[in-house]
Parts: structure tokens; sequence; C-alpha cells
């Protein structure tokens, strides 16, 4: 039928084109995600990051009271940052673990976003040997 | 042992091989002997694999140290149902479920396929074979389960937060579910290959599709579960990327079961239907890539290991080859009618899937762009749950408002005065639920109003179709409300239980609306006789008790909690320090209220070397909602997957052409 065009097609391209403004207005108003570096890549970053190494020596302080204190190292690597964290402290976290955590650099230490830490074992399912 | 088990996956792989290469050949020189002998191939791969499969659950059943996978996931406290659930604890034994899943489901979709035309079954073996074989021969040279050492002593264990059944269970659902969508994508392809690009495979796969969508729904909820019981951060899901890679082949088959329906009613869409079908699948195998391979940074990161290459160069073959084979065969796939109105059951089925698929998009983009923004600026970026909330609330609340608004519409052209009448009801009972929710002080939050008011109008509208349908029926005579009522479900299967499959995607919709949006939080450091109050419910700390269990010391505290003057009862969150494992598990209690469907949860955060608690407590209103969700999905979609004599008539009439027959 010459002439005559599916309304489906302009449906499904109208439709396409109002994800993708959707999807623009959002990404231009709340940004393109967090950064998510490692600790020697944290210097110059002042925005939210998301930050992720290997937790070294022994964590001190109190996570419901000043704030639990650790450093953080990178996986692959030996630049580490201070990190004060306030909230719930994930069962797995201790020395030797992998996390992430959000926060912000604030002069020379990583000030963290309270309930971010988040653990990642690397052996969930398949335990060290 | 070992080498037996060793044995069957060589003898599994090199059948699979047989029939992935003999059954292209057979179907492509239209050879039924040849046919007939990869069909075989494929049925005996089943078998090849039980054997492998019995020689693994043996071993861990023996607790035969030998087998380095046994000693990895079970050790010798660990009770017995946990160490034969230990088969799919691991990645090696995943793999092997995921084939013997695929090779059963293989067989059955070859007896049972015939509907869909001797040419198509003839290229759904070697299709099926080239799955198979890609999952054999990861078994047999990437990652056997049976890789043998000396024989340790004891074995490391299974990590504590499995040891739930709820984790017993949820990995087999997701299996069965992500593992099922390859029959129809294999009938896809064979009608695709074939070029009989009728109804035929859809109608033929129909209920393959319907089980394993509604097997990876059912895992899903378990799995939500049991994050919501067992991990206690107090949510039940998180946006992790291993989390999304479940849903996101979820969301296609939904879009998929809803669109093949236009297929079959107008023979529409048919373009459509192969891509969303190809889409599936190929979400299922990235979703096991993503959780393999561990390129994307997860809260599950499972062994990294060096699968996640073969993953990715099997999407790119299988997404190249699916997608070339839709361009040759697009002159066949065109569509017999055309869509008569913007205000039609069509039109609304395609609404549906155009935000479906538009929220499952957007969630593999949020997934994969880490690795996206990385390879574009050098500099890796993860987006977080803000982005998967705003774009649930974008493209799900209107998806839930369409599901009341569906099945009111009439196929091809609805009226708009018809339109109007039947709306009367669902849109009254909304509106006056809306200003009720809005007086009764739920304003706090605007995305809960909306969701709720939208809720209703959803629950009316069924209730209506119900209503309409059962007069209808007792009007026919003969029959009371309850013989009509029943008549009318039994008659038309697949409709009502659709309808009930919505019911419970309302409820679930008012679950999470109640324990996100209304929740409340409060934490506080208490000392032996303090209290705190969250929402209404006083809870005072009483102090702790500990126990010594065969595996873990048991530490508890003990939490009184008060409404006004009454005494509810005494709750004992705590943690669970495990000795083997060396690690401490988080237990939390609830507070079930079945009157309200609320849930008062409590988490022991942080145990003070003083005796004090940071005790956290949220009161999660109409959270239960959820759970009973998923009991009415399994009802409703029990039963539209019910065999019904009448319908199976009815198709052999239709398809009495001789095809039918092998």
């Amino acid at each position: 039928m010459p002439g005559q065009r599916s309304p489906v097609r302009l449906i499904v391209a109208l439709s396409i084109a109002g994800v993708l403004a959707v999807f623009l207005l959002y990404t231009s108003i709340a940004g393109g995600g967090t950064p998510a570096l490692r600790p020697s890549q944290l210097t110059g970053h002042t925005g939210r990051v998301s930050l992720m190494g290997q937790v070294v020596g022994k964590p001190s302080g109190d996570a419901h009271g000043a704030g639990l204190r650790f450093q953080l190292r990178d996986v692959k690597g030996n630049a580490t940052v201070p990190v004060v964290y306030k909230g719930s402290v994930p069962d797995l976290f201790r020395t030797g673990r992998d996390v992430v955590v959000d926060g912000h650099l604030r002069n020379g230490a990583f000030v963290a976003v309270p309930d971010t830490l988040v653990t990642k074992c690397p052996s969930k399912y398949s335990p060290k040997r | 042992m070992a080498d037996l088990g060793r044995a069957a996956l060589v003898t599994a792989f090199l059948l699979l091989v047989y029939a992935l290469v003999a059954g292209s050949l057979a179907a492509w020189q239209k050879r039924r002997r040849l046919a007939e002998s990869a069909q075989n191939a494929l049925l005996a791969a089943f078998g090849a694999t039980l054997v492998a499969s019995a020689v693994l659950l043996a071993a861990l059943a023996r607790h035969d140290f030998s087998f380095q996978y046994v000693a990895d996931h079970t050790s010798h406290e660990l009770p017995l149902g946990y160490t034969l659930t230990a088969f799919w604890g691991g990645q090696e034994g995943s793999l092997l479920l995921w084939l013997l899943v695929l090779t059963g489901y293989s067989v059955a979709a070859v007896l049972t396929g015939r509907r869909a035309g001797r040419e198509v079954l003839a290229w759904v073996v070697p299709t099926l074979g080239l799955v198979g074989t890609f999952f054999a021969m990861l078994l047999v040279f990437v990652a056997s389960p049976f890789a043998t050492q000396a024989t340790a002593a004891d074995g490391a264990g299974l990590n504590p937060s499995l040891q739930n059944p709820y984790m017993a269970i949820h990995p087999p659902m997701l299996y069965l579910g992500y593992v099922g969508l390859t029959v129809p994508f294999a009938f896809a392809m064979g009608a695709l290959l074939a070029r009989r690009t009728d109804e035929r495979w859809i109608v033929a796969t129909r209920r393959w599709t319907l089980a394993a969508w509604a097997f990876l729904g059912v895992g899903q909820l378990l799995g939500a579960h049991w994050a919501y019981v067992e991990i206690g951060w107090g949510g039940f899901y998180a946006w992790d990327p291993v989390e999304n890679a479940a849903l996101m082949p979820w969301l296609a088959a939904t879009a998929f079961l809803h669109s093949v329906m236009i297929q079959e009613k107008r023979g529409m869409l048919k373009v459509w239907n192969v891509l969303l079908v190809v889409l599936a699948f190929c979400l299922s195998i990235f979703g096991t890539f993503l959780t393999r391979s561990g390129i994307i940074q997860s809260i599950h990161s499972f062994t990294q290991s060096s699968i996640g290459p073969w993953f990715l160069g099997f999407i790119c073959l299988i997404t190249a080859a699916s997608l070339s084979l839709i361009f040759v065969r697009l002159p066949l796939l065109r569509s017999k009618t055309r869509l008569e109105s913007l205000v039609s059951r069509e039109a609304t089925f395609l609404y549906n899937n155009l935000l479906l698929v538009a929220l499952a998009l957007t969630i593999l983009w949020g997934v994969v762009y880490p690795i996206l923004s990385q390879a574009v600026t050098g500099q890796a970026a993860t987006v977080s749950k803000p982005y998967y909330n705003f774009f649930l609330h974008t493209f799900g609340l209107p998806l839930l408002l369409l599901m009341g608004i569906g099945p009111l519409v009439a196929w091809r052209r609805a009226s708009l005065r018809a339109l109007g009448r039947t709306f009367l009801w669902p849109l009254g009972a909304a509106l006056i639920a809306g200003f009720a929710l809005l007086l009764a002080g739920a304003g706090s939050s605007r995305i809960g109003v909306i969701a709720y008011t939208f809720s209703v109008f959803v629950l009316a509208s069924i209730a209506l179709e119900f209503a309409r349908g059962t007069a209808a029926r007792k009007a026919l005579g003969g029959v009371g409300w309850a013989g009509a009522f029943s008549s009318l479900v039994a008659r038309n299967r697949r409709r009502y239980g659709g309808y009930v499959v919505h019911a419970s995607i309302v409820l679930l919709a008012i679950g999470v609306t109640g324990a996100s949006a209304y929740q409340t939080v409060r934490e506080a450091r208490l000392k032996p006789g303090q209290s705190m109050s969250v929402a209404g419910d006083r809870l005072v700390f009483r102090g702790y008790e500990t126990k010594a269990e065969s595996n873990h010391r048991a530490i508890r505290a003990l939490v009184d909690v008060y409404r006004g003057n009454d005494y509810l009862g005494r709750y004992k969150p705590g943690k669970n320090q495990y000795f083997a494992e060396d690690q401490v598990s988080n237990e939390v209690s609830i507070r079930h209220d079945w009157l309200t469907g609320g849930d008062l949860f409590l988490i022991a955060d942080q145990v003070n070397a003083n005796g004090s608690i940071d005790l956290k407590a949220l009161q999660k209103p109409l959270v239960n909602l959820l759970w009973l969700a998923g009991i009415v999905f399994i009802g409703g979609s029990l039963i539209a997957l019910w065999p019904d004599a009448r319908e199976a008539r009815r198709l052999a009439e239709r398809y009495a052409d001789g095809a039918v027959r092998i």
C-alpha cells in the first residue's frame, strides 16, 4: 500500500525519540554517573566519587560514633588513602578485603558517605586456596 | 569416579557437536533419517549429562575431597542438604547444572514441539545443539567440575550466607528460567531457517516461554526474599549488576509474551517478535557473562575466571548470526495486517512492549556504563540507585497504568464512547482511592500516591473483567455464580491466568512502594534497659545471649517490642560467627504483622564490647504483599500454563495439514 505508512513505525519512531529525550534530559541533569577510582587516582577529584581499594592495616574507631578509620590501598599498587566511615559495616569487612565506598576527598582524607560501604569478596563462591 | 564424570562430559560434548553438524546437514538437505539421528544424539547428550551430574552429586554426598570442586565448596560439618546443593554453589557446578537443564529442556522441546512442523524442528535440533556445544565445551576444556587433587582432610566449606534454604532453590529456579529462554530462541531460529515464518513456532513454544518466564520471575523473587531475610540491610533489591542480569531477560520475555499474542491474533509484529526472542536469549547469556566474568564490579563477585572471553565471543556469534538471519528473511516477515487505530488492544500491547524494552535497555545501559565510560573517557564511572529508580518510575508507572487500560480496550478499533463507559468504574475507584490516600497523609511521597492510585485502577479493571465475564457466562444459563466463574477461567485459561499475573504485579508494586516510599528507619546506640521508638513501636534492649552451635557461635540481642501498652514479643537480631569460614554473618529479626502486611525489621548493626548495641530498626509497611505477589504470580502462571484439551483440539484442527507429524 504505497503512500500509507504503518502507524506502528510512527509509534516506534516516536517512542525511541521520547526515550532518548527522557534519557538525555536525565543525564544532563543528574550528570554522567559517579567516577569509579582507585586511591592512586584520587588527587584532583573534589566531587563525589566511588573509591575501590583493599583494606590495609587494622581498622580502628567506631562506625556508629566518631567514625571507623582505615586505610585503602590500590588493589594492584601501593598508593593508600585514609578513610573515615560512618554507618553500617558489612559482615565481610576486614583487613585484606576489597571494598567500594562513596565519598569525597577532604584535606588528604577520604570522607565517606554514610552507609555506602560495600565489601567485594573476590572469593564468595570459590574459597581461597 | 572423576574419570567417569569426565568421560560422560566428553561424550555429551561429542553428541552435541554431532547434533549440531549432522542436524544442520540434515535440515539443509532435507534428509529425514539423518535428522532423526541428530535428534537422538540430542536425547543421548541429556543422558550423558545426567551421568556426569550423578557423579558430582555422589562425590558431594561422600565428601570426596579428592574432587577439587567438593573440597572448595563443602566441609565435613556442612549439613547434608547444603552439601548437595553445593552442586550449584560454584562455577563449574553451575555450568554443569546449566547443561543439564539445557539438554533436559531440549529433549522435552523436541518431543513436544512437533506442532511447529517438521522442517522447523529439523532446524531446532542443531540450534539447541549449538548452545549445548558451547556449554559442554566450557565444561570439558575450560572449567571442569571433575578436576582432582591430593585428597584434603577437610573442605573449605560453603559461604555462610549461602547456607539458607532460599539459596538452595533460588539458583536452580533462575537456571530453569534463563536456560528455558533457549527453547523459544531455538524455535524462532528454526522457523526462520526453515522459512516457516507463520505463527506456528510461537504456538509451539508458548508454554515454554511462559514456563521459563515464570521460573525467572519466581527465581528473582526468591532471591529478593533471601536478600531480605538473610543479608540484613533491610532491602530486597539493590540494582546490582547481577540482579539486573536476571531482570533484563525477564523484562524482554514479558514483552515477548505480550507481543506474540498480536502475531497470533492479527499476524502483525513478526520482525519485532523474533528480535525480542533474540534479545531475551542474548540477555540471558549476557547475564551469565556478567556474573561469571567479573567484568563489572558487583557485590556478587563470583569467581573471576577465564570463561569471560568465551561468553563474550558466544554472545557476539549468536547476535551476529541471528540478526543476519533475520535480515535475510525480512521479506518473509511482512505483516499480513496493519494497526488500524492508536486506541486498540494491539496498540496498548505495542506501548507495553516499547516501555518494557525501554526499561530493559536503560537498565542494560546502566550495567555496561562503567565499561563504556572507561572506553570513551578513560575513566570508569558508575551509575547508582537514583538512575535506576528514575527509569523505573518513568517507564514502570505507565506500564502499571497500561495493565489496567489494556484489557478494557477492544481489538482493532475502540470507540471512545465505549471506552468511557468501561473506564467509569475503575477510574472512579482510582480517584476515590487517590483522595483517600492524600487525606490519610500518604502525600509524603508523590510517587507512592501515583503508584497506589494506578494500582487501584488496575485492580478495579481486573475485577471488572472477571465480573463481566462471569455475568456473561451465567447469562448463558444453567450455572450459578461459582460455576460460571470457574468455567469462565477454565475456558479462557490464558486470558484469566494473565489477569491473575497482572494482579500479582500490582501486589508487587504495592509492596515495593510501601517498603521503599513509606518506610521509616531509626538507628540508636542502646545500653541494656534503654529503648528507642520507630513509627509507633517502642523497642527495649534487654542485653545479649550467646549460644554455641556446631559450626558457629550465635550472639543474639534481646529486644522487647511494645506498641502503646501492648507487649508484642521478644525479637532477637544478632550475629553468627562461623569457625571454619572465619566469617561473621548478620542475622536479622523480623516481626511480621499479618494484619497490616507490614514488617518491623531489626538489625544488630554493631555489637559493642561494653555490652551496648547499635540497633537499626525499619518499619516497612505492606512489604509482605511482595511475597504474597509471588504466590499469586505462581498461581496465575499455572492457570495460564495448565494443559487445555479444548485448546489443543482447536490448534490440531487449525494445523491439520500434515505438518504436525514428523
